[in-house]
């Protein structure tokens, strides 16, 4: 059985190219679930099962920091995995992602290879 | 630090691993000069020790394939998925730029892009600020990536 795999990025057509290098990697997936800022992922977690969380850190709204700050605080959807999709990769930023959950982060811009090699041991 | 090469290799990088494309770099420009023919411009503001705006220059045709290319499909007209394909191009440039300052001991914020579409407008500065600009080649037409900027030094 697939996972469930929820995208979050204010850019459609990032979400579109994640979608896309998760079906070139091979990983095995059944539903690709969106979200434009953390309020919207976070209603997604509450309403859909979901397996993983790909996020962004800058959005509008509500940036990838806060959408894992609150997430954290909600035990329903707390030990969901996430991993960043970001063009920030400064030690400071990604290592406060890191102390709120998340599991890594992938650097914008990204081949299909890598998404495999981060999210493949998952899948 | 080379601003120039830091412009042609982030911006390089970005369309070599996400679009598949190996583009042409012309000659970095300080200060005035090389401006293109633009349909359509994405910019983010950039904070911090660096101040300044990050902004892409495309004409139609050029801005219409590099989406199509991004998403893999034929693009007839400049609508939303244009602005946001071009603005995302912006945002990882800045991003690349961001690690090169970073090597050279400057922290930049990255802020969220946008796009404007249209001829009758033009994209200011800062007093003072200094220009970088680098002219790309993609299907024999030419597109624009510019960093205007303050140093906080």
């Amino acid at each position: 059985m697939g996972k469930n795999v929820l995208l979050v990025d204010d850019s459609s057509t990032m979400r579109k190219i994640v979608g896309r290098s998760l079906r070139q990697a091979g990983l095995d997936f059944d539903n690709i679930f969106e979200a434009a800022d953390g309020i919207e992922a976070l209603e997604v977690l509450e309403n859909e099962h979901v397996d993983i969380v790909l996020s962004d850190i800058n959005m509008p709204n509500m940036d990838g920091i806060s959408f894992l700050r609150e997430k954290q605080s909600r035990d329903n959807v707390k030990d969901i995995p996430v991993f960043m999709i970001s063009t920030e990769t400064g030690d400071d930023i990604i290592g406060e992602a890191k102390s709120l959950g998340a599991l890594g982060a992938i650097k914008k811009p990204f081949t299909p290879d890598k998404v495999n090699e981060v999210l493949g041991p998952l899948m | 630090m080379d601003v120039g090469k830091a412009i042609i290799e982030g911006t390089r990088e970005v369309f070599s691993t996400m679009l598949m494309v190996e583009l042409e770099a012309g000659d970095p420009i300080e200060g005035k000069g090389g401006d293109v023919e633009s349909n359509i411009t994405s910019m983010l503001g950039l904070g911090k020790d660096i101040r300044g705006m990050l902004a892409v220059h495309c004409p139609g045709s050029v801005a219409k394939a590099i989406t199509g290319t991004f998403l893999g499909m034929e693009v007839e007209e400049i609508d939303e998925d244009v602005k946001d394909a071009i603005g995302e191009i912006a945002n990882m440039v800045a991003g690349n730029l961001k690690i090169s300052f970073a090597e050279n001991g400057k922290d930049i914020e990255l802020a969220i892009p946008s796009s404007i579409i249209g001829t009758s407008f033009r994209t200011g500065g800062m007093f003072g600020a200094k220009r970088v600009a680098v002219p790309f080649t993609m299907n024999n037409e030419t597109f624009l990536v510019e960093l205007k900027y303050m140093d906080s030094e």
